[in-house]
């Protein structure tokens, strides 16, 4: 009997257990469980898991011979949209020590900067899911080497936080590509006011699987246009 | 000017009104539950005296940020600029998910460019911020200037 790991919570589902409450009786494999079944914690769908092994397996994350800078001539100057994140992160600073004057005026900032931004010509959810990998294949591991090498854990905790969120968005868009809208009938999507976590059930969890602030901090998001 | 000033949390506060009573000032005393900045002169009675903890005091001056490698910081744009063509574009899509990737997408943005070196408004990373873009084109002069002013006094050498 195996063992599977959910990379966004940590969640493990054991073989041996199954989720006898969610009506999976013990020993179920985890290639008979159905490829709907999602996490019970953070609602990851399968893809999001992996086999438990014995080691821990850290060394073989780093990706080797990644030395050249990632910067790219054209991100040598702050671009409009990292300029409206420097604002509202400001504003959220500046909120946290109870400063709301000094908060509003960086949002009205973050909003100049974020009308600046460049236009997508050809939007789309696919577009969306390619970035999403991209991050999850490069970005990520290169961000944990380079935090790890400068002993920044600030910057780990980030990467950390950030990439779960991602695997969690990785696996929605995924579920979306064959389920479509339909996914979302019924049932309430909330995002965490504090991570960016995104959760899809009836109502928020009671931690947040990411980065366990209580679940008033998630927020209802509605359908629509911005 | 005291160094440090009386915040309360919110969600903590039970309105035992403790703070009412020993606030030299009536610094605690406001119809918005928000401690007034002006009237408090930092003594700390109030959060001493409050049985919720919910008061606690801040400095005034804060520490100077934890220092950044330009590697980490370039190593973490990457990955603002992936959120922030993830936002741009789920902003232009209809739907719940396109909503939720919005929010999402900003969220983790901001909290990657916080240990990217804009962590603190009173830092220098913040000074040097506002003082780069505030001959910028349309944008809103009046909230640089008083944000240099609120936290840096105006300073812009």
């Amino acid at each position: 009997m195996k063992q599977y790991v959910c990379s966004v919570c940590g969640y493990v589902y054991d073989e041996a257990k199954g989720v006898p409450e969610k009506g999976i009786a013990p020993g179920t494999r985890w290639e008979e469980l159905p490829q709907s079944w999602v996490c019970p914690w953070c609602g990851a769908g399968k893809g999001s898991f992996r086999e438990k092994k014995e080691e821990t397996e850290t060394a073989a994350e780093t990706p080797a011979g990644e030395t050249v800078s990632p910067i790219s001539e054209e991100m040598r100057e702050l671009s409009p949209m990292e300029m409206s994140v420097i604002c509202s992160n400001l504003a959220q600073g500046c909120e946290k020590q109870y400063l709301p004057e000094a908060a509003e005026k960086y949002r009205l900032l973050a909003e100049f900067f974020r009308k600046n931004g460049e236009r997508e010509e050809e939007p789309s959810l696919e577009e969306v899911a390619r970035l999403v990998k991209k991050d999850l294949e490069i970005g990520y591991p290169y961000g944990h080497s380079a935090a790890s090498a400068a002993a920044d854990r600030g910057a780990l905790r980030s990467l950390v936080w950030s990439e779960k969120v991602t695997r969690m968005l990785d696996s929605l868009l995924d579920r979306y590509e064959t389920e479509g809208p339909g996914m979302f009938k019924g049932t309430g999507v909330f995002v965490c006011t504090v991570c960016g976590f995104i959760y899809v059930g009836d109502i928020a969890p009671e931690l947040c699987p990411v980065c366990k602030v209580p679940g008033w901090k998630f927020e209802r998001v509605e359908g629509g246009t911005r | 000017m005291a160094e440090k000033y009386a915040v309360r949390n919110l969600r903590l506060c039970t309105k035992d009104c403790l703070c009412l009573y020993v606030c030299p000032t009536g610094a605690s005393d406001t119809e918005n539950s928000i401690i007034d900045k002006e009237k408090c002169i930092g003594c700390g009675a109030c959060a001493e005296a409050c049985p919720s903890g919910a008061i606690s005091m801040v400095p005034k001056k804060m520490p100077p940020q934890q220092p950044k490698e330009k590697k980490v910081e370039d190593a973490l744009r990457v990955l603002i600029r992936s959120k922030n063509r993830q936002e741009t574009i789920a902003a232009a899509l209809p739907g719940v998910l396109a909503r939720a990737i919005v929010r999402s997408a900003r969220l983790t943005a901001e909290d990657l460019c916080r240990e990217g070196g804009y962590m603190l408004p009173q830092s220098d990373q913040a000074r040097e911020f506002l003082l780069s873009v505030r001959n910028l084109p349309g944008i809103p002069e009046e909230a640089v200037s008083s944000l240099l002013e609120e936290f840096f006094g105006g300073r812009t050498e």
